[in-house]
């Protein structure tokens, strides 16, 4: 099972490394909408609008990197895995992969934020636990969605309009706890939003597992 | 659940609690004042959507084990009754909080636990109706409606609970839990709430068979 997995996340990596506009496409996406806020902001930044606006960026490049999950699996591919590999590992494995990518989507953002927007980031530490547990949570809800787009339709709304919503209840949290990481960061204290944060996570990567072998047989 | 029984006693119900509501004693509280008998007409609409929610997971969930294109039906059917019942919540705790708390829309966790769950059916709503066949709308729609139904728990009963609220017994605020169990309040509360269930499944029956007859009157 572990070695099925590893082989999806392999597969997926060598896959994307061969159509490298995509990833270039969303470096792209990320420096332009931070220069966007950059050029409106005009330099008046705090704390408060720098977590507002690194939040809304990533979720949304999060959304675009993630959508395209499914994308090489349209058409062939499809048939080969129902045949080779359990639903289960599949989404696993795909997880895996997207939880990697979002977390280093992440990473740039942040790079490029301090880079443009001033260096607000108190608590380093904290908030690169933050970026994780977000990495996390995004990457298990949009991998779900994007098996869902995938196979609904080519509504190229479909995939924002499904996981926005599912998105709020982890990015509300988030973007409290982040708040915090920028300007005096206590373990203590937020220990039990982090804590309802990772619950979030799995319970999203638990609904995933199960009901993905649902949306998979045809 | 068959008959005709259960129909009659919706609306009994929901008869009393609305004339009642209305008439009935209350409790004068600073600031609620009269306001306090919007909890016969604003709360019941809460219970009663999570109450057709829940169907619709329960029916989903048989939709997807059997494939079943009616449970598929139901399900869809009765998330849009709920939505129904959730957007009148919405306007009538909107007029409730112009007169308590000055504003038709205040930045609380209840009032963003609403607005998110209308969002998430909407977009199981789009997702149902963008999707041609019935077989593969009952699983795509099906899976979304689980992870909806979730989110919304999650959203609505447990976020709120880590911060404070405005609404009344929340934070400090006078609630009304204390004041329900004054007998005077308290039938005419829950007569509301299981009437508008009722109410809000003899909706869904009647559009499920509104959209049988309908299909069946397209074929002939």
């Amino acid at each position: 099972m572990i070695g099925q997995i590893y082989q999806i996340v392999k597969l997926n990596f060598r896959l994307e490394w061969q159509e490298r506009q995509s990833y270039f496409s969303i470096l792209i996406y990320i420096l332009s909408s931070v220069y966007l806020s950059y050029l409106v902001f005009n330099q008046s930044i705090n704390a408060e609008t720098w977590n507002a606006f690194f939040w809304v960026i990533f979720i949304f490049s999060a959304v675009q990197a993630a959508y395209r999950s499914f994308h090489f699996e349209a058409d062939q591919r499809f048939l080969l895995y129902y045949g080779m590999v359990k639903p289960e590992n599949l989404v696993l494995g795909k997880i895996i992969y997207n939880f990697l990518y979002l977390f280093a989507t992440g990473l740039f953002t942040a790079l490029v934020f301090t880079f443009l927007m001033g260096n607000e980031i108190h608590s380093l530490a904290a908030f690169l636990f933050i970026l994780l547990l977000a990495s996390l949570g995004f990457s298990t809800i949009l991998t779900f969605v994007a098996g869902i787009s995938a196979k609904a339709s080519n509504n190229p709304a479909l995939p924002a309009i499904l996981s926005i919503p599912l998105l709020y209840p982890q990015l509300i949290s988030l973007s409290r706890v982040s708040l915090r990481s920028l300007t005096g960061f206590s373990w203590e204290v937020n220990a039990p939003l982090l804590i309802v944060l990772a619950l979030l996570s799995l319970v999203s990567l638990l609904l995933s597992y199960l009901l993905f072998p649902y949306l998979w047989r045809d | 659940m068959k008959g005709i029984w259960w129909k009659l006693i919706g609306l009994l119900l929901v008869l009393f609690s609305l004339i009642f509501g209305m008439i009935g004693p209350v409790q004068r509280l600073p600031i609620l004042n009269e306001t306090i008998r919007v909890l016969y007409y604003h709360v019941p609409m809460w219970f009663s959507m999570v109450a057709l929610m829940l169907t619709s997971l329960i029916y989903s969930l048989k939709a997807l084990n059997k494939s079943d294109l009616a449970k598929d039906l139901y399900a869809f059917e009765a998330a849009r009754t709920g939505f129904f019942l959730a957007s009148i919540g919405l306007v009538t705790g909107m007029v409730w909080a112009r007169f308590t708390w000055g504003a038709f829309w205040v930045n609380d966790p209840k009032l963003n636990g609403t607005a998110v769950t209308m969002l998430i059916y909407l977009a199981y709503f789009v997702l149902r109706n963008s999707v041609e066949d019935p077989f593969k709308r009952i699983r795509l729609a099906g899976v979304y409606n689980i992870f909806a139904f979730v989110m919304m728990i999650v959203f609505i009963g447990i976020l709120p609970r880590l911060t404070d609220s405005l609404h009344p017994g929340n934070g400090g605020n006078p609630g009304f839990n204390k004041y329900d169990l004054n007998s005077d309040m308290r039938p005419i509360f829950y007569s509301a709430v299981v009437g508008w269930i009722l109410i809000g499944l003899w909706i869904t029956n009647l559009r499920v068979r509104y959209k049988n007859l309908k299909e069946r009157h397209e074929q002939v």
